[in-house]
């Protein structure tokens, strides 16, 4: 059996999330995001002061993403097993999953390459930090996609194979719900749709680090009565 | 005993319309939606004045006409799961059918509501008050399309001689809730003073 493999690819999920948690807030300081409405000299003074902070926490945000790559396999693992011979939703979720990752490599890419030089003209600082932030809170549409998928394949099973309950169906329903204020960041420096807002940013955090948590628990149950439906 | 007794094969006196998953993604919506409001209530008191004449410039004979259809249509809905329940299928589909139209005539009136509001140069830009009201009623407006998407698929279920009664439940929950937040939208936006 591929019990142990799956165990792992579900235990990457809270690696990262703690990984995460160190690097980004801890190490970095990201937690709260920085205002939309901070001028270059605010900016440039943030990077100048905590460059290596910085550079530490944004190489571990950067190298403990791959990890979600293997929880968003055994969730491709698991719906396999709804879906069959014709895995739709398992390779749309796999697909978007995996796009997923970048929104975190990507943003702490280019954080990085602020920290890398501090000293450079404000302005410029200001607007790698920009970029940061909105490829960080900005595309939802990957987890969107990747959140229904999942939901609908839970929802559309009528088979034999239960590896999760219905209700997780709709749980990631709403949870692909929650992620879509993030593509209003585009039009508001303040406010609960700017980037650092209440919609775009605290409630997408929220969401995300409870959508782990279930799918965690959710799919190592699943994968042990898979183990034990194997034995018997 | 006794209790017992009537209750087997009667329906559960507490009776959960739909599956009860359905009830996960509604509460949790619902705890959004909750959010939404608090966070425009806090807001619209930081500058009530500027609320207050904003607010001044909606035109309140569409939000009528929205919460009339939406009553409406929730009403229909309501009368089709029952009409699927005493088993009659041929009355279910057309009250379903009626129910989408009230829909369509929603997402009409809030069209020409939105083209006047920027015809008048209201935009998502202008002040607080009309980024909740775009968002607001936006976000509202996207759950209407995803619940027509729902009542369609729950007409072509009843068109079925045996419908599923619990799905028809579950998508009628849905629409009860869309027709729950305009109810709160409406007055939230275009009445409080």
């Amino acid at each position: 059996m591929n019990t142990r493999n799956q165990l792992i690819g579900a235990w990457c999920g809270p690696a990262f999330v703690v990984l995460f948690t160190i690097g980004y807030w801890l190490i970095a300081h990201y937690l709260p995001p920085h205002a939309p409405t901070a001028t270059a000299e605010d900016v440039a003074a943030l990077y100048r002061q905590h460059t290596t902070q910085i550079r530490l926490g944004m190489l571990l945000m950067m190298s403990c993403s791959g990890l979600m790559a293997g929880f968003v396999a055994v969730i491709a693992v698991q719906l396999r097993r709804i879906e069959g011979q014709t895995p739709v939703l398992t390779y749309t979720q796999l697909a978007s999953g995996t796009v997923g990752i970048l929104f975190f490599i990507l943003p702490a890419l280019l954080w990085t390459a602020a920290a890398f030089r501090p000293e450079r003209d404000p302005e410029l600082l200001l607007l790698l930090n920009d970029l940061g932030w909105i490829f960080f809170l900005m595309p939802f549409t990957s987890f969107v996609v990747q959140n229904l998928a999942i939901g609908l394949a839970i929802l559309g099973n009528d088979g034999a194979a239960q590896p999760f309950p219905r209700w997780a169906g709709y749980f990631n329903c709403w949870v692909a719900v929650l992620f879509v204020p993030g593509g209003l960041l585009t039009f508001f420096k303040s406010g609960p749709f700017a980037w650092n807002g209440l919609f775009v940013f605290w409630v997408p955090l929220v969401v995300f680090l409870l959508w782990y948590g279930i799918m965690f628990v959710l799919l190592r149950s699943a994968i042990q009565r898979q183990a034990t439906a194997g034995r018997a | 005993m006794a209790v017992a007794d009537t209750a087997r094969g009667a329906r559960p006196l507490r009776h959960l319309p739909g599956e009860p998953g359905v009830w996960v993604f509604i509460a949790g919506d619902l705890v959004v939606f909750a959010l939404l409001f608090a966070v425009f209530v806090h807001d619209r008191a930081q500058d009530p004045q500027l609320f207050l004449r904003s607010q001044g410039t909606l035109n309140q004979g569409y939000g009528l006409i929205n919460t009339l259809l939406m009553l409406s249509s929730s009403w229909l809905v309501a009368l089709a799961v029952l009409a699927a329940r005493a088993g009659r299928p041929t009355a279910a589909p057309r009250l379903l059918a009626l129910a989408l139209l009230c829909g369509v005539g929603f997402v009409a009136a809030k069209a020409f509501e939105w083209s006047e509001k920027i015809g008048a140069g209201f935009t998502i830009a202008s002040n607080d008050f009309f980024m909740y009201y775009y968002l607001l009623t936006g976000i509202h407006l996207l759950h209407v399309l995803i619940g027509m998407g729902v009542l369609a698929f729950l007409w072509h279920i009843a068109r079925n001689p045996k419908p599923a009664i619990t799905t028809l439940e579950s998508g009628a929950s849905f629409w009860h809730l869309v027709d729950l937040l305009w109810i709160v939208l409406f007055p939230l936006l275009y009445l409080i003073h």
